[in-house]
């Protein structure tokens, strides 16, 4: 098996310590490290959201993919940063106003780290005006909002109301998902997108700057 | 026939007088019927067929500033969900029970009010409620990530962790069953809105040995088993049915076939629950409330259901949304002549 190989496997087997290894091992074998970030942790992470979406992996080989994958990330950042590589694209993340439930929210933050994105997490209890505030600090490509609740689902209508208000509509796309959230609800709003899960809003996220 | 023997004729697998009821609300939702009905406490309105006995999320110390703690240390915060709240720090930062001491099951607390209950509601069919009652309870103790991945890194830990928890529940179910009560009501909310939070393969793993050995102690009582367990998890039903699940709750229609599952499982389980509350009763119309309570209702004729909101109700209900079904199902022919 070859070292790339290797540690696909480790990160799809939430194997950290194995991950990191493997990491340090593939820099000193001299394998660029933008190879070593896409068609290593990257693609083990696709795989991991091919297996979610496949009903192979559930929520805790997700957390101890995402975990192992960070752990290799952490060493080869400033290698990327060093080769001038840049994340494929930047997303901010938060859960709505008047919800503290973070879980779901989380598993996107992974996800998206896993294909590749910069994920700037504004936390839970986010309002509108945060939202404003981070898009016009950080200037994502995307922003996703999570609820779980019937009760604070309205809130993102208001933060679409409030990119409109800031005039930020055009310049980012929203993305929303969590339990009670569907596409229908994503187009009443006027959102750009909804995901029913994390590994989907990884994927849409990346046609989305793939289009 | 009395409500309790109503409950007993539907999960006994005979036809009713009429379908139960059981609903729940939270405070936002409660206190808008209140209003309505101009009473301080809506039960006599409600009438609803359970007495839930014990405490369904546990017993609070206030800590001020919206914070309350459980008796297993865990601290809620209550600014934004006043009801249960959300887990404020970690009590098992690290996974290991050595520093930690399971507080007193028999707590007089969770029994004092049985008898003066009892002997107030006689007429309804008595639950004994454990919430938070497995995962539940340890996920708020280790925090929700770190648990799950102690599936993987600290599988013993886990396992003590559950075996612990279960031997907290069954000291209590022991004492509750002293009392005349018809069920035990458990809470864990194993389901995401598509399958299982753990996945099915740590679920029977972990989970459905412990549950077998709460259950049995139930059973072994002569009484039945209640679960209410939030998310699409009806792939466990089969085995929970097989270690003596009687009643299935809170039977969501937006992540589960409602209407197949009764036809499938009529005879082996009872549904509670039903009625959407992640779309028709906060979005729906009254026309749509009552359109889908018929159809609950119709499915529910020949037994096997009590039917109730799929959640407590949260305070984004319209008043006249809950007083749509609350007629309706108190309306019902066999319930009017009783």
């Amino acid at each position: 098996m070859n070292l790339l190989d290797d540690l696909r496997k480790n990160v799809i087997d939430g194997d950290l310590n194995a991950t990191q290894g493997l990491v340090n091992e593939a820099l000193v074998e001299n394998i660029p490290p933008e190879e070593i970030l896409m068609d290593g942790l990257i693609a083990a992470m696709t795989e991991v959201g091919r297996m979610f979406e496949n009903g192979e992996f559930f929520i805790p080989e997700m957390l101890v993919s995402a975990r192992a994958m960070k752990g290799g990330l952490a060493i080869l950042r400033p290698q990327l940063a060093a080769a001038n590589i840049k994340a494929i694209g930047k997303v901010v993340i938060g859960t709505v106003q008047g919800d503290l439930h973070d879980i779901g929210k989380n598993l996107v933050g992974m996800m998206l780290e896993g294909a590749g994105f910069e994920v700037i997490d504004l936390g839970v209890d986010v309002s509108p005006e945060k939202y404003v505030a981070a898009v016009n600090e950080y200037h994502p490509d995307l922003i996703g909002l999570s609820a779980l609740l019937t009760t604070t689902m309205p809130r993102m209508k208001d933060i679409v109301l409030a990119l409109q208000a800031a005039s930020l509509q055009d310049s980012v796309k929203v993305m929303i998902g969590g339990a009670p959230v569907t596409q229908q609800y994503a187009t009443e709003i006027g959102a750009d997108m909804y995901a029913q899960d994390a590994a989907s809003a990884a994927q849409r996220a990346r046609q989305l700057m793939q289009a | 026939m009395t409500k309790r023997e109503v409950i007993h004729t539907v999960l006994d697998g005979r036809t009713p007088p009429y379908v139960p009821w059981s609903c729940g609300f939270t405070k936002e939702a409660r206190a808008k019927l209140e209003g309505h009905f101009k009473l301080l406490d809506i039960e006599e309105a409600l009438q609803n067929h359970i007495l839930k006995l014990g405490s369904d999320i546990g017993i609070f110390t206030d800590l001020g500033d919206n914070h309350v703690q459980d008796v297993f240390g865990v601290v809620w915060d209550r600014s934004i969900d006043k009801d249960i709240g959300n887990v404020n720090g970690c009590v098992l930062p690290e996974p290991t029970l050595q520093h930690y001491s399971f507080p007193d099951p028999l707590d007089r607390r969770f029994f004092t009010e049985i008898p003066d209950r009892i002997a107030r509601y006689g007429d309804r069919f008595r639950v004994f409620q454990i919430g938070f009652s497995l995962y539940e309870r340890a996920w708020t103790l280790r925090g929700m990530q770190n648990l799950l991945m102690d599936f993987y890194d600290h599988p013993e830990f886990v396992q003590s962790l559950l075996e612990s928890i279960a031997d907290y529940n069954i000291a209590q179910i022991q004492e509750a069953l002293k009392f005349e009560i018809d069920a035990i009501y458990f809470g864990d909310d194993w389901g995401q809105q598509s399958g299982l939070q753990m996945g099915p393969k740590l679920w029977h793993q972990f989970i459905y040995p412990v549950l077998k050995r709460m259950y049995s102690v139930v059973h072994a009582a002569g009484r039945y088993v209640f679960i209410h367990s939030c998310g699409d998890v009806d792939e466990v039903f089969d085995d929970l049915i097989g270690i003596g699940l009687n009643c299935f709750n809170p039977f969501q229609p937006e992540v589960m076939e409602v209407e197949s599952l009764m036809k499938r499982y009529r005879g082996r389980l009872t549904f509670h629950g039903g009625l959407s509350t992640q779309r028709t009763l906060p979005f729906g119309t009254v026309e749509d409330v009552r359109k889908e309570m018929k159809r609950l209702l119709k499915m529910g004729a020949r037994g096997g259901y009590i039917f109730a909101p799929a959640h407590d109700l949260e305070g984004d209900v319209p008043l006249e949304n809950m007083l749509a079904f609350i007629e309706l199902v108190q309306n019902q022919p066999g319930y009017r002549e009783q």
